[in-house]
Parts: structure tokens; C-alpha cells; sequence
């Protein structure tokens, strides 16, 4: 529970930063006892039911709100995921295993981060015994970074993690990486400790001077030394509660990040848009020499891909379908939250997109008022249409559309 | 969500929830009537039949029809507060007909008249030529993650098919593709049926990327066999189908400047705006765009085609 210190001479003051706000918000220990039995009040039949819909409705309702503003974000994203496998990943506070849950966790992690941000890359790097590993370089395809991680001698767990020989190894690809792509470290740490080299605060220096930015998962107690580097890099610091908590921690990466107009230079892109191709016969492929008969032929060189999107491998061309573009658009035109219809206004009587029926007014003012503090009803702002809570989450979780919007013409105009 | 996952494996006595889409732009299908003969009336009444068999497959197979008019979607069925079924059809029950199907066919059919019938809203539509398929089609979606919310064990299948005749709306581009890559992530095929007019390329891709089926009709007097054939499978009899050889999907892009086809593009980092020549800013996001970075892919070119040039050096010195 105690927060590391490491080099407490240096930290004097940030020390006591952290313990004015720790006063502010308290311990959980610390906190006031909260009595949660009494949130729940029987309704006129002795039932329970409603008060549980209730608070079902305010989970949902909490996870929803997300920020609409059309902001610039770093759509081509560079990352690089830092997994520590130190001992201390060996540990079973987390189900079945920390080292096991993270690998699992990553698997899934990589497979959405390229659902979601297509066009652009990722590599692994481990670290144990003291130095970094990288597994794989940075790639556009995410079974190349699955596969390494499956392979069991890739994930043998040894000694310290160092975290400034991995942001090292990180940092000197990532240098590269064109300016107009965002950089960013990810970094799923276990132990409590590190052990480097040399000075970290010069490689944190370098990091924030490079416009990286570092998140870190930790999965102990928080890290003085994490803490301060996400801030200075302007990443995400988080610990662990449980099991679901790291994978929402870990998913909020995802997203592309905020970008401010002095961060990244926007840049003319060239792109490829490549043709596939099926032959009759097998012809090797450029990217791993393997015969096949279906591929893409890079729109430059005429070379032939087996996969895209990818960056071609003789003339450096980067390679996209105008699909993959496609689904990075709702990044950048995200939809407006849908607010709350209070009663009095709650004439509609079934949701517009999923048909539901809403409940009723009446209804719910059996006898000794118990109405239900929502009508269950959810706006869009543009097109004045009510839905349900289901559609809500649904819509702006996976959809990207209001349904209403689109199925009506005042919107267009 | 996670119910939502495992729609991917299907078992042989999995219930089927149809969502099906009429493009019901009148416009066009006046002009289908014309030219092929197939009118909206004929090929409703094509339709039903189908609903119907699709319902008689199996006792708990699940329909729902959404109407994508030129100004509107909506849902022909089901709708929550069926007033006609009250005033029209509770005095003529049909013995030999399953009741079932009369219901379904009934909705459809009077929701269809009073769709029709308000066309106060015409005219309000600026581009007449198209209908709302983004629209029904996001509809729809929300009608499934309903249902398979309701659904705990997993055992409703959903699958959409859309009857299409109107041509693309370039205005519904990002938001049919939205809806396109919810239904790959939820692992719902979108099947299309293009009635009349050229191909569609959205819709093509549609069927493309969620593995559905895409069939443009030859012959329009037989509708409904095409649909029995093609579309009333369900997804577990798929598996054990031969579809004649896949066709050419069209993925290539178009430039936002001029819609020119396009192999090499320029693609603004901030909005992916595509473009055929370097601009030095952004009609889509009007950001300041860096033509330096060009001259370095410029660079890249040259370098890419010294290396091809050795490549094709080595690779002719090695042939012949």
C-alpha cells in the first residue's frame, strides 16, 4: 500500500503535493462508511425491483458520458507496449495470474487498438532480469504481434524489470517515426521497483522533449517514479482495483488521444491504395516469400502484398484500402451525447430505434408516488428523437451513428 | 456485449431474426416498373411469400422489416401499437391461412399505405435520387442488440437483408460505413439484394466485409425464387453452400477533390482526407498542411524506385 520512494531526497516536493490532494479525497480507509443498504427504499408492493432498475440505469448512465467535441486527434498512432516480466508478474493477486491476465488482456488489447486505430502501428517490447527485449518492431499487423506473445519462451519471467533501458530501446524507434503520427509508450508494469542504469530524469527529459507520451498500468501500488513520468508526458497513470479494472484501464488507451496543434504537424500523407489480385498460379509475396495466389499489388511498385493495411516492402509505400480509412472516420466526427428527457416532457411511447416501449408515467405513480427518478428517455439534441438507455450505450459505444438523425430529413438540411 | 460475440458460431437449431430492409424510394421503382416490369406492388407481394417462408423454417425464427423510404425509416414491423390489426383484420379470420402470416403480412402492408400516403415530407429531401439506408440500416442494428440483449442464451441468430434500388448516396458514405463495421464487430451479415439499377458500391462492400451475400438480380420476374435461393438460408446451412466464384470487390478510393479513382493519394494526417494532388491546406479540416513532408515522400519515391530498379535489375538477371 505504501508508495514507493526511491531517491526521496528528490521528491520532497512532489511528495507533498501528493499528500494535499491525498487529504482532499482521503484513504479509502479513511473515508466516511457508507451505509449502501440505504439507497435502496421498497416501492408500494414491497419490491425492490425498481430501485435496482434505478441504479442499474445510473452504471449505465455513468459509463456514457465522454467527451463529443470535434478535437484534433492523432489518428496514425505509433505505440509501443512495455511489458514487465519481472518475478513480481508471477504474483496471484489477480486472476489466475498477473503475468497470465496481462497476456491475455494484451491479446485482446492489440486486437481492438487495431480495430479501432487501423492505420496505425504497434511493437512489443519485454523487460526482465534488468534489460529490455524488443519482441517485435512496429507493425500494422496485429497477428505478427499476437504470435510473439503465444510463444512461451517469449514470456518467461526473470528477475527486475528496467524500466529506462525499455523507454531507452522504445524511444530510439520511436524517433523516427514521422512527425505527423503520434508516439506513445504503453507500459504494463507489475514490480514495484526498477533497475537502471543510469539517471531516469534524463530519459524522462528526453522523452517529453521527443513529444512521447507514456501511459503506464501498474499493477501493485502506485509508483512515485510512474506517476511522475505520465505527467510530465502528459500519459495516463493507473492502478489496478481487479480484474475488470485493468482491462477498462488498459482499453482506455484505445481511443486516439488528443493532439494540440503544436504537438504534431499535420502532413500530406502519400498512401497507396492498392488492387487486389487472384492468379491462377502462386507467385511469392514480398512481405514473407511465401507462394500464394490472392494478394494486393502496391500501387508504385508492383509488388505483392499478402495483407493490408502495411507499408509495402520495397518502396516504403504505405498501403491502405479506403475501408480502413473509413473506420477511423467516427474518431474524428464523434456523435453528440443524448441528455436526459425529464417527465414532463416524456410523451413518446417506445424507443425510435430499437421499438422498446418506454415506461409510463402514469403507471409509475401508483398510489405513493413512487415514480422512477428517469423517464428512461434519451434525446439526441439534433434530431429530437427519444431513445432508450440500451440504444443510447449502444449507439455511441459501437454505432457512431444516431439512428434518428439519419432516418429523418430535418437533420440533413 | 459479450452475448453479442458469440453470434459468430451457429448451431442447426438456432432461431433466425431477419432484419429486412426495402429501399422504398418511389421515384425509382416507378422507373423499375417501367423498365423491367418488377413494381414495388409485384415485388411486395414476392417479398411476403419469403417473409413467410422464413418464418416457416423453423417455429422461432423472428422477422422485422424496416421501410427506407426517400425521406424516412421506419419500421414496418413490428411496431409497437399495431392500430390497424384492431380495425381491419379482427373481423375476417382467415381459416386456412396461418395466423401468423396474415398478421405479418397485414402490418406490412398497412404501414407500407400509410408510409405512402404522408408525403407531406417529400419534397423536403434534397437528394430524391437515394433513401435513408443509413438510417434503417443503423435502425436495424439497435432492433438486433435489443433482441440479443433479451436473448441470455445465445440461441437468436441475426442476419440483415437489404432489398436495394436506389443508387448510393454519397452523403450516407461514413455513416454506412459506421454501420457496416458494427455489424463485422457483431458479427451480423449483411445480405444485399440489388433490384434494379447499377451495382452499388457501398452496399457491395457491405455484403463484402460482414460476409453476406450480394446478388444483383438478372431476371426480375423471378424475385422471388433469387430470394428463396439466395437469401432464405440460414447461417448454418451457409456453411455447407457453394456460392459460384466470389466477385471483384471495389475498395479503391476516390479523391475528395475531384472523385477521380485513385491508386496514389495524398491523405491529410489530421482528417484522412484523400486528395490527388498535394495541397498546402486541407479543404476537409482547412488545417495548414506541410509540403515538406511530400518533398521527403518525394525522396521516398526516388529511393523506392532506385530499389525497385535494382530489384527488377536482379531479378531479370536472374531469369534470364
Amino acid at each position: 500500500m505504501s508508495k514507493q520512494h526511491k531517491q526521496a531526497e528528490e521528491y520532497i516536493d512532489i511528495d507533498d503535493e501528493i499528500q494535499t490532494t491525498a487529504q482532499q479525497t482521503g484513504y479509502a480507509w479513511e473515508e466516511e462508511y457508507k451505509r449502501s443498504w440505504d439507497v435502496l427504499q421498497e416501492d408500494e408492493d414491497g419490491s425492490l425491483k425498481r430501485t435496482v432498475e434505478n441504479l442499474q440505469h445510473r452504471m449505465k448512465r455513468k459509463k456514457l458520458f465522454r467527451d463529443t467535441s470535434t478535437i484534433r486527434r492523432g489518428i496514425i498512432r505509433h505505440i509501443f507496449l512495455i511489458i514487465d516480466l519481472s518475478e513480481a508478474m508471477m504474483e496471484k493477486d489477480l486472476r489466475p495470474s498477473r503475468l497470465e491476465l496481462t497476456l491475455s488482456y494484451a491479446e485482446q488489447f492489440i486486437l481492438e487498438y487495431f480495430d479501432q486505430n487501423p492505420i496505425s502501428q504497434l511493437g512489443i517490447i519485454v523487460t526482465r532480469g534488468g534489460i529490455a527485449e524488443k519482441l517485435t518492431d512496429l507493425t500494422g499487423n496485429p497477428m505478427d504481434n499476437i504470435r510473439v506473445l503465444k510463444n512461451k519462451k517469449n514470456t518467461d519471467t526473470d528477475g527486475e524489470p528496467s524500466l529506462q533501458n525499455s523507454l531507452e530501446m522504445a524511444r530510439s524507434t520511436l524517433i523516427h517515426v514521422p512527425a505527423h503520427g503520434s508516439r506513445e509508450i504503453l507500459i504494463i508494469m507489475g514490480s514495484l521497483t526498477t533497475c537502471d542504469p543510469g539517471d531516469i530524469y534524463d530519459t524522462i527529459d528526453s522523452l517529453v522533449k521527443e513529444n512521447i507520451r507514456v501511459s503506464v498500468v501498474g499493477l501493485a501500488a502506485e509508483v512515485q517514479i510512474c506517476k511522475h513520468m505520465c505527467k510530465k508526458t502528459k500519459g495516463i497513470y493507473g492502478v489496478v482495483l481487479n480484474e475488470v479494472h485493468f482491462k477498462d484501464l488498459l482499453f482506455e488507451i484505445i481511443p486516439p488521444p488528443p493532439v494540440s496543434v503544436a504537438q504534431s504537424k499535420a502532413e500530406l500523407v502519400i498512401m497507396g491504395f492498392p488492387s487486389s489480385v487472384t492468379d491462377s498460379m502462386p507467385s511469392l509475396c514480398a512481405c514473407h516469400s511465401k507462394p500464394t495466389t490472392n494478394g494486393y499489388i502496391c500501387a508504385r511498385c508492383n509488388s505483392k502484398i499478402c495483407d493490408l493495411p502495411t507499408d509495402c516492402p520495397v518502396c516504403e509505400l504505405t498501403l491502405v484500402s479506403s475501408p480502413h480509412l473509413a473506420r477511423s472516420y467516427h474518431h474524428l466526427f464523434p456523435i453528440d451525447n443524448f441528455v436526459e428527457v425529464p417527465w414532463n416532457s416524456a410523451f413518446t411511447t417506445h424507443c425510435f430505434s430499437c421499438q422498446m416501449p418506454f415506461p409510463n408515467a402514469t403507471t409509475s405513480l401508483l398510489g405513493t408516488r413512487v415514480v422512477t427518478e428517469t423517464s428512461g428517455r434519451y434525446k439526441c439534441n439534433k434530431c429530437n428523437q427519444h431513445f432508450c438507455i440500451d440504444c443510447d450505450v449502444f449507439v455511441h459505444e459501437v454505432i457512431h451513428n444516431c439512428p434518428g438523425c439519419l432516418a429523418t430529413t430535418l437533420s440533413i438540411k | 456485449m459479450s452475448v453479442l460475440k458469440d453470434t459468430a458460431t451457429v448451431n442447426e437449431d438456432d432461431a433466425n431474426l431477419l432484419v429486412l430492409i426495402i429501399d422504398t424510394n418511389p421515384l425509382i421503382w416507378t422507373r423499375s416498373a417501367k423498365s423491367t416490369g418488377l413494381s414495388l406492388k409485384e415485388a411486395l407481394r414476392h417479398l411476403l411469400v419469403f417473409i413467410n417462408a422464413h418464418l416457416a423454417l423453423k417455429h422461432d425464427n423472428e422477422v422485422a422489416v424496416i421501410a427506407s423510404h426517400v425521406d424516412v425509416s421506419k419500421f414496418l414491423f413490428p411496431i409497437p401499437t399495431p392500430p390497424r390489426l384492431s380495425e381491419d383484420t379482427d373481423q375476417v379470420v382467415d381459416s386456412n391461412l396461418y395466423q401468423r402470416f396474415k398478421v405479418v403480412n397485414d402490418q406490412v402492408i398497412g404501414n407500407m399505405k400509410d408510409l405512402f400516403e404522408d408525403i407531406t415530407t417529400l419534397n423536403s429531401y434534397p437528394d430524391k435520387a437515394s433513401s435513408m439506408i443509413a438510417g434503417a440500416l443503423s435502425m436495424a442494428l439497435c432492433y438486433i442488440n435489443r433482441i440479443m440483449r433479451a436473448d441470455e442464451i445465445g440461441h437468436i441468430k441475426p442476419r440483415i437483408l437489404i432489398i436495394s434500388i436506389s443508387p448510393d448516396s454519397p452523403y450516407q458514405y461514413i455513416s454506412i460505413m459506421n454501420c457496416i463495421f458494427s455489424a463485422q464487430k457483431l458479427g451480423i451479415p449483411i445480405d444485399v439484394c440489388k433490384v434494379h439499377g447499377e451495382d452499388t458500391v457501398f452496399l457491395k462492400q457491405a455484403a463484402h466485409i460482414t460476409g453476406g451475400r450480394y446478388l444483383k438480380l438478372q431476371i426480375p420476374q423471378g424475385f422471388l425464387q433469387f430470394l428463396m435461393i439466395t437469401f432464405l438460408p440460414d447461417r448454418f446451412t451457409r456453411n455447407y453452400q457453394c456460392l459460384p466464384g466470389e466477385e471483384k470487390v471495389d475498395f479503391s478510393a476516390s479523391c475528395f477533390c475531384h472523385k477521380k479513382m485513385i491508386d496514389i493519394g495524398y491523405v491529410c494526417s489530421v482528417c484522412l482526407s484523400i486528395f490527388c494532388h498535394p495541397l498546402e491546406q486541407c479543404s476537409t479540416c482547412r488545417t495548414n498542411l506541410i509540403l515538406a513532408s511530400v518533398n521527403e515522400c518525394g525522396l521516398k519515391l526516388v529511393n523506392g524506385i532506385k530499389k525497385l530498379d535494382k530489384a527488377k535489375g536482379r531479378e531479370s538477371g536472374g531469369s534470364t
